[in-house]
């Protein structure tokens, strides 16, 4: 296979669009609610259960249907399940911090546990978009009523306005007791929210 | 900063994409936010029985109709590290070119012995193999006559690794006009797989496709 010759790198298959029917039978019950453990288990992550509530929203206001939304988060401690904190004894055996569901109209609920702060950033989940007409594209979503906001290096990154379309907003408690928090994802065109770029880095 | 992120572009003739695709720049992540934007998917061992071979609905049932085909390969990162016990779930149309997908209203025929979903996962050398029915191309824009060439839809999973990509077939006329090939130009030739013989498997042919799983998503090297 052809080498990139500047740093003897393979060249990377491209992204693709997922197109109109990612099969719904792969959906996995387990990757939509991290507040809970496999089922017949006594067992529950630490931290706050939440619901995020989320509409995604095309240029002209209309759902966008049939998206896969992927989450990553870290557990109520600030710790990421990855490869850098194996060991660390904040992990919470309970808790992956990665989900994904298929939406059919475009809206979707998806429960977890509100994410600690960790290091220098404020609570954050991090969302993947696939959907038809686009490849992968990524952002971050805040909770409005969550310190740390104001010093988040990300948020501070961005201008006031782009700041509150990545904050989601509490409304009120689920019948469960979870919080509910809701948010708008408009993919492109008039509030648009901000997407960053995870594959150029800054000064390249 | 001395740059700015990517712009994305719209695929010519694609609705979806003028609906759906960010028209600002994509932002650039400050370097200390960067690590928390690369997923780490556990593994899970998600798997049903027959998912590698997509021409059976299951063992015990009639092959469906078409070109039977292997598709196999090597899945690496970009410094050419294999990436084992990763999830590839694969999905396509039937040889007439249409979704077993409760959403694909078109008028084009299922095939009662086609399901058209699986999932298999590399090895530990990070090669793959799985089955299935060369797919039909279909009418995507009857308005235009605008054509989707055959393709194989692949979603790969598994720790930092993360890729949705479509496995294209190669000498397809419909190739040419597809919006997603020609947003990706010259690179589109990566996406296209590799025709061998298979005198002793029971398909027709084969079709070698390496895939590289780059940028972001080899943060962790596995």
């Amino acid at each position: 296979m052809k080498a990139n010759t500047q740093a003897d790198l393979l060249l990377p298959t491209n992204e693709d669009t997922v197109g109109p029917y990612f099969p719904i039978n792969f959906s996995d019950p387990l990757l939509e609610d991290l507040s809970q453990f496999e089922s017949g288990i006594t067992a529950q992550p630490q931290g706050v259960p939440i619901i995020l509530k989320g509409r995604l929203l095309d240029r002209y206001g209309e759902l966008a249907n049939g998206t896969v939304v992927e989450f990553w988060q870290a557990n109520a401690k600030g710790v990421y399940r990855s490869p850098k904190h194996e060991g660390d004894s904040d992990i919470d055996p309970w808790f992956w911090g990665y989900g994904r569901l298929r939406t059919e109209s475009g809206e979707f609920e998806f429960k977890t546990i509100m994410p600690g702060p960790c290091a220098d950033r404020a609570p954050n989940i991090t969302i993947t978009l696939f959907s038809d007409g686009i490849s992968r594209i990524v952002t971050q979503i805040f909770f409005a009523d969550q310190t740390g906001n104001a010093s988040d290096p990300l948020l501070q990154s961005l201008s006031c306005e782009d700041q509150a379309k990545l904050s989601a907003r509490h409304e009120g408690e689920a019948d469960c007791g979870s919080k509910i928090y809701t948010i708008d994802i408009v993919m492109a065109g008039e509030n648009e929210i901000p997407f960053f770029d995870d594959l150029i880095r800054e000064g390249e | 900063m001395s740059n700015t992120g990517r712009q994305l572009k719209i695929g010519p003739t694609d609705n979806t994409s003028d609906q759906r695709t960010p028209r600002n720049r994509l932002r650039l992540i400050p370097e200390i936010a960067r690590e928390s934007f690369a997923p780490y998917v556990p593994q899970r061992g998600l798997s049903r029985q027959n998912d590698w071979d997509l021409t059976r609905i299951a063992p015990d049932l009639p092959r469906a109709e078409g070109v039977a085909i292997e598709v196999s390969g090597k899945l690496q990162n970009e410094r050419g590290s294999p990436i084992s016990n990763a999830m590839l779930e694969i999905w396509n149309a039937n040889h007439f070119g249409r979704y077993r997908h409760i959403e694909d209203h078109s008028n084009i025929p299922l095939d009662e012995h086609f399901l058209g979903t699986g999932r298999v996962f590399t090895d530990s050398e990070g090669n793959y193999t799985f089955w299935t029915i060369s797919p039909g191309a279909y009418l995507a824009r009857p308005d235009i006559g605008r054509w989707r060439p055959k393709h194989i839809h692949i979603s790969v999973s598994g720790g930092g690794s993360r890729l949705i990509t479509q496995l294209y077939f190669p000498d397809e006329p419909n190739n040419a006009s597809d919006p997603m090939a020609i947003l990706m130009g010259d690179d589109f030739e990566r996406n296209i797989g590799k025709p061998y013989e298979t005198p002793k498997i029971d398909v027709d042919s084969g079709l070698n496709f390496d895939i590289v799983v780059g940028g972001r998503n080899a943060v962790y090297f596995e």
